[in-house]
């Protein structure tokens, strides 16, 4: 009796184990059975029939996944959440944007290459460092210019430059830009007039008034080279860019593959000298963070950044206090600007219900619309993407800033974009760890630009 | 043992299917596409073992990734392990201070990687850092050695973010100690063994077990090391503080190359294979057994 009874109680127990294996592996059926069956439980309550039942279950909202890292403490995190509200409230009952928060760049962007290998992107997300590529490779992404085509209020306010700048050689668009970007450097007035200088017009200068700084007490630039290396990045850049008509060809070419030319060996010469003699201590390994907190705490005089940044220099929790009346704004030596569309918001709604698509494409377009754009301007300093969205006398004077970096970008010489857009994600995660062996004197110029060249090749193949 | 043979099977039945699943078939497509050229969106095709020729005679950083592995599975499989022993010996003592003292010894073990990088990055940034302001207090001179990031300490650094926090080490081996009999200790105080001699004669060998699972923990939790280097160096500066799983992972979600990124993971596998057999063999697990 009692081995039977012991039989019985390890069998329970095998089953036990079995079911709890199984019960974890359900757990999201489950709950949206669970979900359903609330559902229906509610309407038999109000005493509806079989046919409300189903109005009722197809009544509710459909559900928009979207991923985006514009959370936390990022300058758009506040213009984000108010678009987002705005499209739900203006979609209530209909739609519903369920919203998936990464709390960084890099965590944002690894996380959708995980989801992109299982091709389970959300609806709708930007697309950057190579996530709209691999979301058209495995088959996700939805051309937009369809779409675009024949809305024609929408393509009038993103506009043919921004819609042309994410054309793909069949011509299609798989991406709508979030934004224009110009971009050139900030530097604080009162150290420059201390130093006696003032915004360079050669690179000799910029190097000749880092010298100046130095020897005024200040530290000139706030550099940082991990994460994507964005500040450090943004001088190079310019540096090539401006540097003649081969240095801008190269700055405004897609994927280049080969870095071993002058403007990219001068550019790198220049910065090994600012890595080592004209920034903070900490500027190698650093984070953006770092970098943007020693400019708005005026620690440092000069950082190259987008209009984004303005919002904070008169907000007294991230920048010391009068420094938005120290500001300046300048473009690169030789005249030179980053000028360019982001490549934005891209639609995966590839094999998904068509009123997900319908959904997700209504929410793009919310997205990338007049509201959206007006929210992003006022509250984050980011450029429409065209005149359309005019900005006012009363916003250009509270925002002097960024009015006088609109003003200066029509006298721009050259122009070009950053390296975050025109390389491989690879090369820009290169650039990161091969900074600090050329501050410590590792490798030179040459190797350095090698290297980006060989991995360049290698992801092109 | 014919009827126990059935309860043995349906036992083993859940376990065997959750590691076929979740484990042995991820195996299988791994080894079978380490031999393709595979990247998201392209056509698969079998390339033989291109990918491996490739790591070991054209991928540097590859080698380099493999070299620190190796030298940090030593490490952690020697140092480690000896730091961990050593605490619990003294702990073992029961002095007053032996039960405050393992619970903040332990404190590394609990705090999430992510959260123990950013600690790090912190103590030994630059110019505000914990060790650096320490020097310069002592010196009286600015220091601002940038730990992390100079080539020359880089790796150390690095290696400095897990070696002495030999936690469970210790939590492993003092749980082994308080079974040893004190009638041991009481027949090496009579026969005139000083605390010392115990120690090294009597309690480190009955410790062979223990120290030989500790040695297994520490080296594989090496081929699993990634977050920490990601917070700190992310693998820089060039390749110094690279190992394997980080450019594995780099090789996925960077370059988007599977097959080669699987590859790696093969020899990953093999790696750990490896240094499994030897600690075993080194400790007589298998005798034993």
């Amino acid at each position: 009796m009692k081995k039977g009874l012991s039989k019985v109680f390890a069998l329970l127990l095998a089953l036990t184990m079995i079911m709890s294996l199984v019960a974890c592996g359900n757990k999201a059926s489950n709950d949206a059975d669970k979900e359903t069956s609330t559902s229906k439980t509610d309407t038999t309550a109000e005493g509806s029939d079989k046919e409300s039942k189903a109005e009722e279950t197809t009544s509710e909202p459909v559900e928009i996944s979207y991923a985006t890292f514009m959370v936390g403490s990022h300058a758009s995190a506040a213009a984000e959440e108010e678009v987002i509200s705005a499209f739900n409230e203006k979609y209530a009952g209909k739609y519903k944007v369920v919203v998936e928060e990464l709390p960084s760049d890099n965590a944002f962007v690894d996380k959708m290459k995980i989801l992109a290998s299982s091709q389970t992107l959300p609806d709708v997300l930007i697309g950057k460092n190579g996530i709209r590529e691999l979301a058209i490779e495995n088959g996700q992404a939805v051309n937009i210019k369809p779409f675009l085509e024949e809305d024609a209020e929408w393509m009038k306010i993103v506009g043919e430059d921004a819609m042309n700048y994410n054309m793909a050689e069949d011509g299609s668009v798989y991406s709508i830009a979030n934004q224009r970007q110009i971009i050139g450097y900030f530097y604080n007035k009162d150290m420059f007039a201390t130093a006696g200088i003032t915004p360079a017009k050669t690179w000799d200068e910029f190097m000749s008034n880092n010298a100046k700084l130095k020897d005024a007490g200040f530290t000139p630039l706030a550099l940082m080279t991990g994460e994507n290396a964005w500040t450090t990045n943004l001088w190079l850049a310019a540096m090539i860019g401006t540097d003649g008509a081969e240095g801008n060809k190269f700055m405004n070419t897609s994927y280049p593959t080969n870095y071993n030319n002058s403007s990219v060996i001068k550019g790198l010469e220049m910065l090994k000298t600012c890595l080592k003699e004209y920034t903070t201590p900490d500027a190698v390994g650093a984070l953006y963070a770092n970098a943007a907190n020693n400019f708005e705490q005026g620690n440092v005089a000069m950082i190259a950044n987008g209009p984004w940044m303005c919002p904070d220099f008169t907000d007294e929790t991230k920048s010391a206090p009068g420094m938005g009346e120290k500001v300046g704004v300048a473009l690169y030596p030789e005249d030179g600007l980053v000028s360019q569309f982001e490549v934005g918001y891209i639609l995966c709604t590839n094999g998904k219900s068509e009123e997900e698509q319908k959904g997700a494409l209504e929410f793009l377009k919310f997205k990338t619309g007049e509201y959206a754009q007006s929210v992003f301007l006022e509250k984050a300093g980011v450029l429409p993407l065209t005149d359309n969205i005019e900005l006012s006398a009363e916003y250009k004077a509270a925002n002097p800033v960024l009015a006088e970096l609109i003003e200066l970008s029509g006298s721009a010489k050259y122009t070009f974009e950053n390296i975050d857009n025109t390389a491989y994600s690879a090369i820009v995660d290169e650039t990161s760890v091969r900074y600090p062996e050329l501050a410590y004197d590792e490798i030179t110029p040459e190797e350095f630009a090698d290297t980006l060249s060989k991995l360049a090749e290698m992801n092109k193949q | 043992m014919t009827k126990n043979k059935k309860w043995i099977v349906l036992f083993l039945l859940p376990g065997i299917l959750l590691f076929s699943f979740v484990f042995l078939g991820p195996i299988g497509v791994l080894f079978g596409t380490s031999f393709t050229n595979w990247s998201i969106g392209k056509e698969i095709s079998f390339v033989g073992l291109k990918n491996f020729k490739y790591l070991f005679t054209e991928d540097q950083t590859f080698v380099d990734g493999l070299k620190n592995t190796i030298v940090w599975i030593l490490l952690q499989a020697t140092f480690h392990v000896l730091i961990g022993t050593t605490v619990a010996i003294v702990l073992a003592k029961k002095k007053w201070y032996s039960s405050a003292i393992r619970t903040i010894y332990f404190i590394p073990n609990v705090i999430s990687s992510a959260a123990l990088g950013m600690l790090f990055l912190c103590v030994m940034n630059p110019q505000y850092g914990l060790v650096n302001s320490f020097i310069t207090k002592i010196t009286g001179e600015g220091f601002t050695q940038n730990w992390f990031m100079d080539p020359k300490s880089a790796f150390f650094a690095v290696t400095m973010t897990w070696l002495p926090y030999a936690g469970l080490v210790t939590i492993l081996v003092m749980a082994e100690m308080s079974s040893v009999s004190e009638d041991v200790y009481e027949a090496a105080k009579i026969d005139g063994a000083s605390s010392f001699q115990t120690d090294i004669y009597v309690v480190l060998p009955l410790m062979k077990n223990i120290i030989g699972t500790s040695v297994v923990l520490a080296a594989t939790s090496m081929l699993q090391k990634l977050d920490i280097i990601m917070m700190t160096t992310n693998g820089g500066p060039g390749s110094r503080t690279m190992n394997m799983p980080m450019y594995l992972y780099k090789t996925v979600f960077t370059n988007n190359n599977y097959g080669l990124a699987n590859a790696q993971g093969v020899l990953l596998v093999i790696l750990g294979l490896i240094v499994l057999k030897s600690i075993r063999k080194m400790f007589h697990m298998d005798a034993k057994e």
